[in-house]
């Protein structure tokens, strides 16, 4: 709600992809150029082996006055700095998918033409989607393998808690929404309440209790450390993909 | 194991203590340390207020049964003993006093460095005073609080057994200073006040363990990978495993005991003879129980 519909263009190859940004009230074009001559903010949201093209098509148009924000996966920003006029100021994006519901998380990183105020901007925009983040380029990788692909991990386990709640005799859509509920309250009380998971963990186990005879259980099955492989499996992946 | 005498809250010479064995070096410690000493469990119990015992628990039906008849309202009877219940001491008591003062304590080996953890329950008959006076000793060796009994056995397999836990894991870790290329002592060392310093820094600190622990793990660090590998080795499952069957081995010791299950025959022969010696006056239940003892030799 940050910006009117009608100041945003948006732009793709063919009229499928276009419709919902016209439901919303957005203008669409089938012509990149259009929008570098629209816009000063302008998102790059196209697959990472399509953008080279993309860049070369828009280089013409791009000025100093332009922020370019790539979305691409394992694009970097030495390659986008690279295929961009010198000086433009250009930011890269990596966000996860809850942000179509504002619960995402995002973070960016920014080139060596973009400065505070192009930061600062992003970060006020994108805030209304979820959490938002500036990082080191570095850090990107890891949050693919923490959130990108960690919303995976998480349906995971929202199935397996289910699973073991029809095991125990429940109904599978009942199961399946406490379970979701679980973990987003889990959530919200880490978020909000800053206090460290360990300790949250702790206060949920009474002594000789449920919690602790299910936390042994995740415990003997080394689940912390199979989570740690998760991550640091796809964070390779990110950047071996990105080497491609 | 050395006793110490009650580091300042209690001088020496207050204390007795009593073994009918001669010969353990305990004993010429003791009494370097100005502690009085005799081989007779009944001076031992006419002379003080506060009696430990410090016994297996086979044998502490046996030694109930010598020191009974000299109990009386004022005395405090104190047992270290795994798994011997306070019912079951009150029990054996009443037969002589009718209102035995009896408190059951669990403590572990490092009071002998004065930092031990040690927590007690109170009998039936046992005052807050006398809870409290027990507390004061106790914890001049280290920690001491009190507890309701029936957590005494989740107690043992915590901080009773906690320190083989501990040393094993010093070993384990000396080993692995020696294999990235320490001498062993300095492993052993190094080890050793890492583990102190990092339970001094959690016992003075408000924070969750948790928490400690991420603020040594900096990104992509040494620490983190390591960490890694005790969790794929499932490290806290281990320990919790440990702890559960510490728990539920005492508890099983103690209903085994309970059902006198244990038999006479695991008491060595010589410490039952002089106990045997040293009491004329033996009750008749219990001299029926000796003189089973010996016939069967």
């Amino acid at each position: 709600g940050k910006v009117p519909a009608s100041s945003i263009i948006a732009s793709a190859p063919s009229d499928k992809n276009l419709d919902a940004w016209r439901e919303l009230g957005c203008r669409t074009t089938h012509c990149n150029l259009e929008v570098l001559q629209e816009s000063t903010l302008v998102f790059l949201a196209t697959k990472p082996h399509i953008l080279p093209g993309v860049l070369q098509e828009i280089h013409p148009a791009v000025g100093p006055h332009h922020i370019v924000v790539s979305l691409a996966a394992g694009v970097t920003l030495q390659t986008l700095q690279w295929l961009l006029p010198a000086g433009t100021k250009v930011l890269r994006l990596m966000p996860n998918l809850p942000c179509v519901v504002q619960a995402g998380a995002m973070v960016f990183t920014r080139g060596s033409g973009a400065g505070d105020e192009e930061a600062a901007l992003l970060k006020s925009l994108l805030c209304s989607c979820g959490l938002c983040e500036e990082v080191p380029e570095s850090y990107i990788n890891i949050h693919t393998g923490l959130s990108g692909s960690g919303v995976a991990y998480v349906y995971l386990f929202a199935e397996a808690l289910a699973e073991g709640a029809v095991k125990m005799g429940m109904p599978g859509g009942l199961a399946s929404r406490i379970a979701a509920q679980t973990l987003l309250g889990a959530a919200k009380m880490m978020l909000e309440s800053g206090e460290h998971p360990a300790k949250l963990r702790g206060d949920v186990c009474t002594p000789g209790g449920t919690t602790i005879y299910a936390l042994h259980q995740l415990e003997k099955g080394a689940l912390r450390a199979t989570v740690m492989n998760a991550v640091e499996a796809a964070t390779n992946r990110a950047c071996d993909m990105a080497e491609d | 194991s050395r006793a110490v005498p009650f580091a300042g809250v209690l001088a020496a010479h207050k204390i007795t203590a009593s073994s009918p064995d001669t010969d353990l070096p305990t004993v010429s410690g003791l009494r370097k340390m100005g502690v009085n000493f005799t081989v007779s469990n009944k001076d031992t119990v006419k002379s003080s207020d506060v009696l430990f015992l410090a016994v297996k628990p086979p044998i502490i039906p046996f030694i109930l049964d010598e020191v009974g008849p000299d109990i009386e309202a004022r005395h405090i009877v104190v047992s270290c003993a795994a798994g011997v219940t306070i019912s079951s001491i009150e029990k054996k008591l009443s037969t002589f006093c009718p209102t035995p003062k009896v408190i059951r304590c669990m403590t572990n080996t490092p009071v002998i460095v004065r930092e031990g953890a040690t927590v007690y329950a109170t009998g039936t008959h046992a005052d807050v005073e006398d809870g409290k006076l027990l507390e004061q000793l106790m914890a001049s060796v280290g920690f001491c609080t009190e507890v309701e009994e029936d957590l005494i056995d989740a107690v043992t397999g915590l901080s009773g057994s906690g320190p083989a836990y501990a040393f094993t894991a010093l070993d384990a870790l000396a080993d692995g200073g020696v294999k990235m290329g320490l001498p062993r002592r300095l492993a052993v060392r190094l080890g050793a006040q890492a583990l102190l310093g990092a339970a001094k820094m959690l016992l003075e600190s408000e924070q969750h363990p948790g928490q400690l622990k991420d603020n040594v793990c900096s990104p992509g660090g040494a620490t983190i990978h390591a960490l890694h590998f005790l969790e794929s080795g499932g490290f806290r499952s281990l320990l919790i495993n440990a702890v559960e069957a510490s728990c539920i081995r005492t508890r099983e010791l103690q209903h085994l005991a309970d059902q006198e299950k244990i038999s006479p025959a695991a008491i060595k022969k010589t410490l039952l003879d002089k106990v045997k010696l040293e009491s004329p006056s033996l009750s008749v239940a219990s001299a029926s129980k000796v003189s089973l003892f010996t016939s069967k030799s």
